[in-house]
């Protein structure tokens, strides 16, 4: 049989290249990490089909199912139609499959959905970002994660985005008795203390996590109606120069956001090294290369930060770069 | 200060006399007339500070009461600051004190310890006073020669009762007793210990031991006697904290009969 | 005399009556929940009969308006003492100046609970100034119970049925609201708003779905049995089942200086918890129940035995309150229980002697 195919287009369709000839694996978007029990049955029913009844979990919350024969592939594609539906993915063409693979899946950790400690319903604003980004053949990499503990490892990510509350603090409820001093200094920031039997916050120091709210025994301490961000930007693993994401925007609002990532698309087209293997390039580098306020100029087009928004004007960081020195000392 | 239906409001109370027995116990002789019993306790008050319950060491009626204080915490450092002439502000008394009448007659063993000697005070001088002095058996403990408290008292009483002075150590060459109050139960020169009445006042385990040693001795619970000391934010029975079972220290107590202090449990 | 209101009726009504007194009463505070996006159910004025929220049991209970979470006992000045004046701060400090009777809604657990609070602040020592003063303006209208919550446990307390200290009753019903009115001088305003008047019983709750066994006596040796041990590593010592129990009064004094040297200040109460580290720290340092078994056990002897005791009536008045708020999920029924449990075992052992606490 002949074996005539369009590596670059069918990664493009979500279909990776393996070691074994002849075989591949569909990469199943899954984007915040929900998936209903429905199709994770079907991702099941592919596997059995398709592939040799193994499921792979990634590491950005998808699944890949291995062991398909390129041949199969159309027909995988039809099945994975029913999934692609179910989770909402963006898709003109809908005989296709997946529309790009570059913009990897949106990730999210299962936030105030699940956690006590989550800041909002990460899930829908990863769902609303993955519609507002792909597909897009852009290697971009978002995450999600509902308080500073990160637990989606958002630090990793291009956009790192980090819940935040504005803990409200009602004078009049508070007893004095310190648990969310003690809490504070044990599971945050140390940025509570006590002042004349009522409780002081460095709003500086405050990182809106709110752990103060979950433990204030009388409600003094309970959230703010907004749901607040931490911004993180251009984190990312790899050979060269991994690094972790830094703080840009704290204290900013969700639709900030989705502006700032979808103008960043704009960016890469514009500075993105052409001769960038796969057209695929960290836009960490990019920024590194033209510099980091030509990044927030286009990052910012037209985006009116609230005024609460904090922004760092100088972003650095720190790592090691594997290009120019392998040493350890 | 205005005068005021609310128990919460203190009282303004001149400070006659500062006795210092100690670089951290001193006792206040507050000018008040009302009345009042040994055992009892007052509020004292600083505002800003905050109030600490301190128990009466003597009384001289219609005049004056002694607030004898250990200098332990923020409120007791800020009354140390007070000189004669001063007021300080007060409430009460509270509680049921010592019934003295009730120990004058027929033998008698008063065991205190350290600031413990203060709510027996005024019973000690009653018994000293009474018509059997040397049936009445005190013995007071000390931590060290230097923590003494009241020795004018303790050597009066010596003169008068069958004072037994201890301190719980000492440096070499010490002349006086050494060993804990309990050390001295067990020899006491009582003729009849079933009838002998007892008051035990101090930290927990001493009041728990010299119990024990009363006991074993061959005193009846109904006549030992124990005066408690517990947080507390009010004196009223309000604010709960000086609460042990059913009872209230600061309305049923300080001083409980052991029968009764033994069904206590914190 | 009983009342049939529709929507608009009781909108009127709590307008009216909104007029004459402060209404206090159970409001869904949106958001205002321990986690994101949950509600809290609190008490607080209102004006509105859309900001009562009838349906749902409160999370914290009344008492926040006796016996408010932070009082202002005293101001003072360089040589003065004044004494506070406003009610406290349940609601709005702006309330401080008005002087206006307060009318609470609460269910029949909860009014049951008032006597509790009579008993400590009224009955027990001398009468405590502040609660006598916000008392002897408070009026009841009590909240019809058709059905149990979760956790709930009135029934086996006693607790189900209103005593008879309340001046109106209101709840749903088919046509709208119910409401039987008790205090004459009312009916000339549900006369006003009322669609119709018939006979109305307030509901009460004949069946819960938790039932506890409240030990008849405890024998002191089981005051350090092992049924408290568990509690040593389950409790983590926060303190919430006794900050929204409606019978639990405990208080601790703050005095506070507003300045640097120490000349301007006020004294203040704040709700206290047997179960929080502290309460029992004396000035140097020494403490009892350092182990949260022995707290647990302080507390519940004292709300089903220790009370009963000294006032003849048991403390808990059964709302399951406790039960809804432990973030360890331990449940103050189960541990009554438990203890009837260990009591009965302790009774089976010593059989003969038990005339003892009879």
């Amino acid at each position: 049989m002949i074996q005539d195919i369009d590596v670059k287009a069918m990664k493009k369709n979500a279909f990776r290249v393996s070691k074994e000839r002849g075989m591949t694996a569909s990469r199943v978007r899954v984007p915040g990490g929900l998936v209903s029990a429905k199709s994770m049955a079907r991702i099941v029913e592919i596997a059995e089909e398709y592939g040799r009844g193994e499921i792979f979990l990634t590491n950005r919350q998808g699944v890949e199912i291995p062991g398909i024969h390129m041949e199969d592939m159309p027909k995988v594609n039809e099945k994975l139609q029913a999934i692609i539906e179910d989770t909402k993915i963006n898709q003109e063409d809908t005989s296709q499959g997946y529309l790009a693979s570059g913009t990897r899946n949106v990730v999210a950790c299962p936030g105030k959905r699940l956690c006590p400690f989550g800041c909002y319903d990460t899930t829908a604003f990863a769902q609303r970002m993955d519609h507002e980004i792909f597909p897009n053949n852009r290697h971009v990499k978002v995450a999600f994660t509902g308080c500073s503990n990160d637990c989606a490892h958002v630090a990793l990510n291009d956009f790192g985005i980090i819940g935040m509350t504005e803990p409200q603090y009602d004078p009049n409820r508070c007893i004095g008795c310190g648990q969310c001093v003690d809490w504070c200094q044990r599971r945050s920031v140390s940025a509570l203390r006590l002042e004349k039997g009522k409780v002081v916050r460095d709003e500086d120091r405050c990182i809106g996590c709110g752990v103060c709210v979950v433990y204030c025994p009388t409600r003094a301490w309970t959230r703010s109606p907004e749901h607040y961000f931490r911004v993180k930007i251009m984190g990312r693993t790899g050979k060269q120069n991994p690094r972790l994401a830094q703080d840009w925007l704290r204290w900013v609002d969700e639709d900030s956001i989705v502006k700032i990532v979808k103008n960043t698309y704009a960016f890469i087209e514009e500075y993105i090294d052409p001769n960038a293997p796969e057209g695929k390039e960290h836009i960490g580098y990019i920024v590194d290369r033209v510099g980091f306020d030509e990044f927030c100029e286009w990052a910012l087009k037209d985006v009116e930060l609230p005024e609460k928004c904090q922004r760092a004007t100088r972003v650095y960081w720190d790592t090691k770069r594997y290009d120019r020195d392998n040493n350890l000392r | 200060m205005m005068p005021s239906n609310n128990p919460y409001i203190p009282f303004s109370s001149k400070v006659l006399k500062v006795i210092k027995h100690t670089e951290k116990e001193y006792t206040f002789r507050m000018a008040f007339g009302g009345e009042v019993r040994p055992g009892q306790f007052f509020e004292v008050s600083v505002p800003k500070y905050g109030e600490a319950p301190i128990s009466v060491s003597g009384i001289v009626p219609g005049e004056s009461v002694d607030l004898t204080i250990r200098r332990v915490g923020v409120v007791t450092n800020e009354v140390f600051e007070a000189y004669e002439g001063q007021s300080l502000l007060l409430r009460g008394p509270y509680g049921n004190g010592f019934e003295v009448e009730h120990y004058v007659d027929g033998e008698c063993v008063v065991v205190a310890g350290g600031t413990g000697v203060s709510p027996v005070r005024g019973v000690v001088e009653a018994l000293a006073a009474s018509a059997t002095p040397q049936d009445k058996h005190v013995i007071v403990g000390f931590r060290s020669p230097n923590d003494l408290l009241f020795r004018d008292d303790l050597a009066r009483w010596e003169n008068l009762v069958d004072l037994i002075l201890t301190v719980d150590g000492a440096p070499e060459g010490y002349q006086g007793n050494v060993g804990l109050v309990t050390k001295f139960i067990p020899g006491l020169p009582l003729r009849d210990p079933s009838t002998a009445q007892a008051i035990v006042v101090g930290p927990p385990p001493m009041m728990r031991f010299s119990v024990k040693g009363l006991l074993e001795l061959g005193l009846a619970e109904e006549n030992i006697w124990v005066s408690q000391e517990r947080k507390m934010c009010c004196g009223l029975g309000k604010c709960g904290h000086c609460r042990i079972g059913e009872k209230y220290v600061c309305l049923d107590g300080p001083v409980f009969n052991y029968t009764q202090s033994k069904q206590l449990l914190d | 005399m009983g009342y049939v209101l529709d929507g608009e009726g009781l909108d009127g009504l709590v307008r009216e009556l909104a007029r004459d007194y402060l209404v206090f009463a159970p409001v869904r505070k949106v958001g205002a929940g321990r986690f994101t996006d949950v509600d809290q159910v609190i008490y607080d004025f209102v004006d509105d009969a859309s900001q009562i929220e009838l349906d749902a049991k409160s999370d914290y209970s009344f008492k926040e308006l006796l016996t408010p979470l932070s009082q202002t006992l005293f101001y003072y000045t360089e040589d003065q003492v004044r004494e506070a004046g406003g009610i406290g701060s349940a609601g709005d400090p702006a309330r401080e100046g008005d002087t206006r009777d307060v009318l609470v809604l609460m269910r029949a657990c909860d009014l049951h609970g008032v006597k509790r609070l009579d008993a400590m602040y009224l009955h027990n020592g001398p009468e405590d100034s502040f609660y006598r003063r916000i008392r002897d303006r408070v009026h009841f209208v009590l909240l019809g119970c058709p059905q149990t919550f979760e956790h709930c446990f009135c029934v086996d307390m006693g607790s189900n049925v209103a005593p008879d200290n309340w001046e109106f009753s209101l709840e749903r019903s088919g046509e709208g609201y119910a409401c039987a009115v008790e205090n004459e001088s009312l009916l000339p305003l549900f006369e006003r708003y009322a669609t119709a008047s018939r006979d109305v019983v307030p509901a009460h709750v004949t069946q819960n779905d938790v039932h506890v066994r409240v030990p008849k006596t405890v024998p002191l040796e089981l005051r350090t049995s092992p049924v408290w041990d568990e509690y040593n590593h389950r409790c983590i010592g926060c303190g919430r089942c006794t900050l929204v129990c409606p019978t639990c009064t405990c208080f601790t004094m703050q005095d506070v200086a507003y300045t640097e040297n120490g000349r301007v200040g006020e004294r203040r109460r704040v709700q206290a918890s047997c179960m929080i580290d502290g309460y029992s720290t004396v000035a140097g340092g020494a403490s009892y129940r350092k182990q949260h078994g022995e707290r647990m056990r302080f507390k519940v002897l004292h709300k089903v035995y220790d009370f009963r005791q000294r006032f003849g009536y048991d403390m808990c008045v059964g709302c399951g309150r406790c039960d809804d708020v432990c973030p360890e999920y331990i449940s103050f029924a189960a541990c009554v229980n438990k203890l009837s449990d260990a009591v009965d075992e302790w009774d089976a052992q010593h059989e003969g002697s038990v005339a003892r606490d009879a």
